[in-house]
């Protein structure tokens, strides 16, 4: 019987119930969808590597001679390793795309992974094994023949399969960080295809035990001098790409589901609190009429259970089954992984246990208090809390306030707790807005500045790695432009040891410096200029001095910091050629930048692109950044309103008999509406205020944990600022708007009836 | 003395599922300025349903209510509020009070909604409350609250006072205190009473006795002599 009458209750309570059930599930969906999208990126890709046994590290020699594998198997720490020789090629298409060609020993380490035709074979001679993305952009078959020119050689093969490599993950030319796969690719091949008998080995793949610095100073002390660089794991192009873009989505996936489930749970558990405080009466009544106090507590206790238990479950399934596969499509364009799927983590069962756990210790407290009072006692309601008058009422000006503004600001008073939730709601829900739209801002401020503000040429030309001095002057010449010179580099201080990029320029008006608020920082040529970040990383100032190296050569410099400029994603030095070769390192020039637009195609330039170009590329790069953005803001929105409505609800269930008595006496429908929506913006406004600076915060851990290369501050332009007061306040007046129809059918008689 | 309400062959039917439930049938009536009225009735017998049509809180299904030479029976939601407002001063069994207000400011929350001079303190005063202006509801007695409401109904001088069952809640020594209030108001101040109860012995007291039984009228007594409130024996 006290089945049926949990069932009728929450039929008759309807909206109630189903924003509890909503709370739960949106709570735990967006934790669990954001969530599960993140942890899939990091398991997908961690199964890949281990099934395709990447390796742990690439030693780069020209002497990889038995020898030379001898010395490294000796220094104890080595558990495998593999020979290949990986050169560049041109593929023989018209658009002369980059092939990189790898000649392996037998791929047991980073094998390559097949997706159609034949398994690599070491045995093949003629055989090629070919990157799927590359094959599909060219329309490349298993069967058909292809050809590369490196060095003095022109091969044909044919090809067997076509795949992805775990090395590959990411895979972008130098002068473009988005993928183009009709212009890049890369090919596998048996050691035995290789034109020569005696194949030039240049890459070891090693696997080793230890950590990476441990393996990588074994290496130096012993074989220092015989090999041109190591590196390791986490500094791989393609891997190193892949973590940082997994750490951007999992700082997102970090804070805010966790801001956003906190909001859920804490309106859940003061709702479930009190609907079972509502039903105290009730209690009595079935105490009086002899219940067991364990089967009140148990009738009670269920009430939000299942449908918090069902909300949780839902929220647990679907959110990673459907946000995820929001965000893979438009990164899958970018990334080549074989499989993409959203994975489950304990966490968010944890998680959603513990909101399952706590809505039951809730309720069942809540009802515990009531039914450990006597029968007699719980059966008359609550006395209620007597109104006194404080300061505010003393004040000469509470007299000339109107009734509206009386009556609120003593009912607020008298239920504080549910003004708490209320604000504490609104708090939640615009924070997430600030932030989200903060992302927004931050995201397009960062274009603007980059690609506006400090770089301002029109087209950059990359290169080519084999050019000769004279032809680079050519070009420069012709097309009127810059040269400059960029580089990785490491930089050391006494504190902290980071990666970061080389600029060099040559008295250039195309490229200019900015400071956070976007003034031109002049370098002079005898200057060295850090960018603000990176000295933040490294705890250095203007005087410092800190050692640095260009990465795959070995010699340290050391250099005195004489500026601080910004720069949203590029972290590192600014200087001048002389300033360089002061330094006594060399100059090489690496792209050519022009305020003319070019189309032609010139000898020693390896690619050309505009700022078009790499605008649109960052734009695609960002999608699933934007897609994430989008997201959060739908939810916070939707959030929102549930809140709002629930505890509208609560506090309208609470005061229904006072509404019905100023009806009653006469106050029209409109007057009674204004009376609740007064409340509704004054906690808005409260909420909306205090939110600014919760929303900062999140935005400020959020920036802070986007990666060494990024640097933005939290900030809003105005406009979003008052986009989100706008759906703040627009929100909260739309809930009242629900209210009003309730007004309206609010059964004056009936709500007069029943006794204080 | 002119006749200021005025029931007409008033119906009201509820529906409730299939069947059709007839609270008021045919009802006539009348009710004169000043007069201190008694509705009798045992419960479920329409007293309610007559309070709720008069009251402006319920609309009929056929006849005429015409309170003022207006027809009532005719207003639709927005005139029936105004009407409220405006002609209609409630007394409730529960005082109904709204409780994060003063007093005071209980009473002079009406001139919100009339356009009445309103000095709350001389209203409290004329129902013995003067000292208890500052006061909130849950701070008074049920004795005291419901002065405060009958002095709520009073301020906006309205055409009639509608009492459902005033001193339902009280102890009968303060309920005697209510009713000599409602009397005396009716015949000093010419305010016209309109009580709802089944307490018969009221009957003694009234002007004018309407009874009735299943939603009809039994009978309609007018007593010339009418006695005192207090001189009743409860």
């Amino acid at each position: 019987m006290l089945a049926r009458k949990m069932l009728r209750d929450i039929s008759k309570h309807k909206a109630q119930f189903i924003s509890i059930f909503l709370m739960a599930f949106l709570g735990v969906f967006v934790f669990a969808g954001v969530g599960g999208e993140s942890v899939g990126l990091e398991v997908n890709v961690n199964d890949y590597y281990d099934e395709t046994n990447l390796a742990d590290g690439w030693i780069y020699s020209n002497y990889i001679n038995d020898l030379f594998l001898y010395q490294v198997d000796v220094l104890g720490a080595t558990t495998d390793m593999e020979r290949q020789l990986v050169v560049d090629s041109v593929g023989d298409f018209k658009n002369d795309p980059d092939i990189t060609l790898h000649f392996v020993e037998n791929n047991t380490i980073s094998k390559f992974y097949l997706i159609e035709g034949e398994k690599l074979d070491i045995n093949d001679e003629n055989g090629v094994w070919l990157d799927k993305s590359f094959a599909d952009a060219k329309g490349l078959k298993v069967g058909d023949n292809i050809s590369f020119e490196f060095a003095d050689y022109e091969i044909t093969k044919t090809i067997r399969g076509l795949g992805y490599s775990p090395e590959y993950v990411y895979h972008a030319s130098s002068s473009s960080v988005i993928p183009d796969f009709d212009k890049i690719g890369f090919a596998y091949m048996s050691y035995k295809a290789f034109p020569e008998d005696t194949v030039p080995y240049n890459v070891l793949n090693v696997k080793f035990e230890g950590n990476p610095e441990t393996y990588s100073e074994l290496l130096d002390y012993h074989m220092g001098g015989y090999y041109n660089s190591f590196v390791e794991k986490s500094q791989h192009v393609s891997v190193n790409q892949f973590s940082e873009e997994m750490a951007q989505h999992e700082m997102m996936g970090d804070i805010f589901p966790v801001v956003f489930i906190l909001i859920a749970m804490l309106i859940l558990l003061t709702t479930m609190r009190r609907i079972i405080t509502h039903q105290r009466t009730q209690i009595g009544i079935l105490k009086a009429s002899g219940f067991k106090n364990h089967s009140i507590i148990l009738h009670y206790v269920s009430y939000g259970f299942w449908l918090v238990l069902i909300g949780a479950i839902l929220g647990l399934i679907l959110g990673p089954m459907t946000l995820p596969q929001l965000f893979y499509p438009s990164m899958s364009a970018t990334y080549k992984l074989p499989s993409w799927n959203p994975a489950w983590s304990m966490n968010f069962v944890y998680v959603a246990a513990l909101m399952v756990i706590m809505s039951l210790a809730v309720s069942y407290y809540s009802v515990k208090n009531i039914s450990n009072e006597k029968p007699a006692d719980t059966i008359r309601p609550k006395t209620p809390k007597v109104s006194t008058s404080g300061f505010v009422e003393k004040l000469s000006i509470w007299k000339r306030l109107s009734f509206n503004a009386r009556w609120n600001w003593r009912d607020a008073k008298r239920n504080k707790s549910r003004a708490l939730m209320t604000i504490i709601g609104v708090i939640g829900c615009s924070a997430l807005l600030v932030c989200a739209f903060g992302m927004y801002d931050g995201m397009n401020d960062l274009k603007e500045w980059e690609y506006s503000d400090i770089n301002h040429y029109d087209s950059k030309l990359v290169v080519d790695d084999n050019a000769s001095v004279s032809q680079i002057d050519n070009v420069a010449d012709n097309v009127d432009g810059d040269k400059i010179m960029e580089s990785s580099i490491e930089i050391e201080s006494d504190n902290a040891k980071k990666s970061g990029s080389l600029l060099v320029v040559n008295d250039t008006d195309l490229i200019t410096p900015t400071d956070y608020d976007r003034n031109h920082v002049e370098i002079k040529d005898d200057e060295v200029s850090i960018s603000q970040k990176m000295a933040d990383m490294l705890g250095v100032k203007v005087g410092d001095n800190v050692k640095w190296h260009i990465m795959g050569s070995d010699k340290w410099v050391t250099t005195k910091i004489d500026k601080i400029h910004a720069d949203p994603i590029s972290q590192g030095f600014i200087m001048s050629q002389d300033k360089l070769e002061d330094l006594d390192l060399n100059y090489t020039t690496t792209s050519i930048i022009t305020s003319q637009h070019v189309d032609k195609e010139y000898d020693g330039v390896k690619v050309t692109n505009s700022m078009k170009d790499m605008t649109s590329s960052w734009d695609e790069m960002t999608e699933s950044m934007w897609l994430l953005i989008y997201i959060l803001i739908f939810f916070a929105a939707l959030l929102a309103i549930v809140v709002l409505y629930n505890l509208g609800l609560l506090s309208f269930t609470e005061i229904e008999r006072e509404i019905a008595t100023l009806k009653v006496l006469g106050f029209k429908t409109s007057a009674l509406r204004k009376l609740l929506l007064t409340q509704n913006l004054w906690f808005t406004a409260i909420g909306f205020i205090l939110g600014l600076p919760v929303g900062y915060i999140i935005l400020d851990i959020m920036w802070a944990s986007s990666g060494d290369s990024f640097y933005i501050l939290p900030s809003i332009t105005l406009t979003n600022f008052l986009l989100t007061a706008v759906i703040t306040f627009a929100l909260s007046i739309f809930v009242n708007l629900m209210f009003s129809r309730k007004i309206k059918r609010l059964d004056m008689v009936e709500s007069l009836k029943s006794g204080e | 003395m002119s006749t200021i309400i005025e029931f007409k062959n008033v119906v009201k039917e509820y529906q409730s599922g299939d069947h059709i439930l007839k609270a008021m049938d045919n009802v006539n009536f009348t009710v004169d300025e000043g007069e201190f009225v008694v509705i009798l009735g045992p419960s479920g017998a329409g007293k309610s349903t007559l309070l709720n049509l008069l009251g402006g809180l319920d609309s009929v299904t056929s006849g005429q209510i015409i309170v003022n030479d207006n027809h009532i029976d005719s207003f639709n939601d927005n005139q029936l509020t105004q009407y409220r407002a405006k002609n209609v001063g409630f007394i409730f069994q529960f005082y109904n009070l709204i409780p994060n207000l003063t007093a005071i400011e209980n009473v002079e929350l009406m001139k919100d909604i009339v356009d009445v001079k309103i000095d709350g303190l001389s209203v409290l005063d004329s129902v013995g409350l003067k000292d208890h202006a500052n006061q909130f509801p849950a701070q008074l007695s049920g004795g005291e609250q419901q002065r405060v409401s009958i002095a709520r109904a009073v301020a906006k001088q309205p055409t009639m006072l509608l009492c459902d069952e005033p001193t339902g809640a009280l102890d009968s020594k303060t309920g005697v205190l209510i009713l000599n209030l409602l009397q005396s108001m009716s015949n000093n101040q010419n305010t016209t009473v309109i009580i709802v109860t089944h307490n018969a012995i009221l009957a003694e007291a009234a002007d004018k006795v309407i009874r009735i039984k299943n939603g009809q009228i039994e009978s309609i007594t007018i007593n010339d002599n009418p006695k005192k409130v207090t001189d009743l024996e409860w």
